[in-house]
């Protein structure tokens, strides 16, 4: 099935004069991982609280286009229903803190409370969820009092713990360290194995290269180039748009530029290691 | 193997909720009618000895629960801070008795000692009992106890939301204050000087604060707070044992009691 059908969609927020999405058309499919990219104010965040459903229900403002989520117009989607069919990870880890638990253990469990799930049960998903995320030792702590690079650890574990079929998720890693970004990563990747679709906003170019499976590029509210990832990422015309190409993409093509061409566009370093071991293999047999 | 923190928070939250002491795991909507029939029987008993003597025994009752030492303090706060003002000024303004000491246009009567006795006891039996209730139950269990009972959930996150927003809000004002510092703008000093950069930070920290909320709002339904349907609880509180309805019940029947012997007399 189509995880999300856009075309032609247009959105202004109230009070404003510039459209922040104008005219952007897309189609991704489910059990993927799709990575948004683009410059500040290129319609990233406004993309992730369209297909959540935020917009038009909590961001008044006018919409115009097509947008179906999963087979169904957005406007037949109950608020409530979209809300546990696709979970949501904002990129301000300060505002995804309830305020209103006294432990991290309790603030994960939230969504499940919300959703019925028995206690015993409850407790098994936060138990798994917190192992999953390795913060183990911030389970009996204040949300409060968190730092921002753990706060967005425990807004992306409570997301996760309520299972939905679907996962928005806006600059998880923006506060992180390479580690645990890295770890999240690995995390969003073994989602995706379990058959999640997940759309991922993410700056960190060189992590999005070596996880998605579609680079989709926005610019000024507009899909500027969309397609698998390796096309993206290796396409000539992607530093036009604001975005830098990963550390290893820039390689292969400075060495193909010196008449040294890899053969193949690497996207993560494994694969680059790898190609430019087979180079040097060629030409010491070539000597 | 050793116990991790993961293993005995999961145990915890297995049981039944306890804050290790009898008198704090009481059901608090039963802990509020008890604590409010003391205060009611303060209020209700004329002249102050036994407004006063309530207050002691808040005190101790705040000590068995665990809350002793900083309930005193907050308690001896209140009696400094509001208790006295209302004596001095009852006993100021109440102009029958005799006259104890003489003030220019006005005088400290017997009268007014009495009055003023009698009225900041009872007014403070009354902040005392309140004060008591939030020193032993913490809102979270409150609020569980409310739901329990029917209230719905948003009610409750609204009103714990709300005590936490001050928390908030006062950690906004000190960033904005920092930043403020940060550019050079005098901050500190004379309550003049205090008061001058206190003023320019409202506007930020109220734009903060409304913009915050909308995003938590934002949070709130990824985590499907606004889901219909009926909702668990992690924290679940100990279904009320039966000496804490005999408790409630004895301390209700003495305070109705109380107020028809006073209507009485």
């Amino acid at each position: 099935m189509t995880l999300a059908n856009l075309h032609d969609v247009r959105f202004t927020y109230a009070f404003s004069e510039r459209p922040a999405l104008d005219g952007l058309s897309l189609q991704w499919e489910e059990g993927r991982v799709h990575g948004v990219v683009g410059l500040n104010a290129s319609g990233k965040s406004t993309l992730c609280a369209l297909l959540r459903g935020i917009i038009p229900h909590f961001h008044s403002g006018e919409l115009t286009g097509q947008v179906e989520i999963l087979g169904r117009e957005l406007s037949e989607w109950d608020p409530a229903e979209l809300s546990t069919t696709i979970g949501c990870v904002f990129d301000n880890p300060f505002t995804q803190i309830s305020g209103i638990r006294d432990t991290v253990f309790e603030e994960i469990a939230i969504g499940l409370e919300n959703l019925g799930m028995p206690r015993d049960e409850l407790i098994d998903r936060v138990v798994a969820v917190v192992r999953r995320l390795g913060i183990e030792h911030l389970v009996e702590k204040n949300p409060n009092g968190l730092s921002g690079g753990q706060r967005q650890k425990v807004a992306f574990a409570s997301i996760i713990a309520m299972d939905a079929e679907v996962m928005v998720i806006d600059e998880p890693t923006s506060q992180l360290d390479p580690e645990s970004s890295e770890e999240v990563f690995e995390i969003i990747h073994g989602l995706k194995d379990a058959g999640k679709s997940i759309v991922l906003v993410e700056h960190k170019i060189d992590l999005l290269a070596a996880y998605a499976d579609t680079i989709t590029v926005l610019r000024e509210g507009a899909v500027a180039m969309s397609g698998p990832t390796r096309d993206v990422l290796g396409a000539p015309e992607l530093p036009s748009f604001g975005v830098r190409p990963p550390e290893v993409v820039e390689l292969a093509v400075r060495l193909s530029g010196d008449g040294r061409d890899l053969g193949v566009m690497p996207m993560t370093r494994a694969e680059a290691t790898r190609a430019v071991g087979t180079r040097m293999e060629e030409a010491h047999r070539a000597h | 193997m050793a116990d991790t923190a993961l293993e005995r928070a999961a145990r915890r939250y297995g049981a039944d909720a306890t804050l290790g002491n009898p008198i704090r795991d009481m059901n608090p909507l039963i802990l509020l009618g008890c604590v409010a029939a003391l205060a009611a029987i303060a209020v209700a008993v004329p002249g102050w000895v036994v407004a006063v003597g309530m207050g002691a025994v808040f005190v101790v009752i705040g000590f068995l629960g665990g809350r002793g030492s900083g309930y005193l303090m907050t308690f001896l706060k209140l009696w400094a801070a509001v208790g006295l003002i209302l004596f001095v000024l009852r006993a100021l303004l109440t102009r029958s008795g005799e006259v104890l000491v003489p003030l220019g246009p006005i005088a400290v009567t017997t009268d007014g000692v009495q009055d003023g006795l009698r009225f900041a006891a009872a007014v403070m039996a009354v902040c005392a009992a309140a004060t008591l209730f939030f020193a032993l139950v913490p809102m979270r269990h409150l609020m569980l106890a409310l739901e329990r009972i029917g209230v719905s959930p948003r009610v409750s996150y609204v009103l714990l939301a709300s005590f936490q927003s001050i928390a908030d809000l006062g950690a906004t004002a000190r960033v904005v204050l920092d930043a403020q510092k940060a550019r050079g703008i005098e901050t500190e000093g004379s309550l003049l000087v205090r008061v001058r950069a206190f003023f320019p930070v409202l506007a930020p920290v109220f734009l903060t604060a409304m913009s915050a909320t909308e995003e938590r709002a934002i949070a709130l339904d990824a985590r499907a707070f606004n889901r219909r349907g009926a909702r668990t609880s992690l924290v679940r509180l100990r279904s009320p044992r039966w000496w804490e309805w005999v408790v409630l019940a004895v301390l209700v029947l003495a305070a109705l009691a109380t107020a028809i012997g006073a209507n009485l007399a």
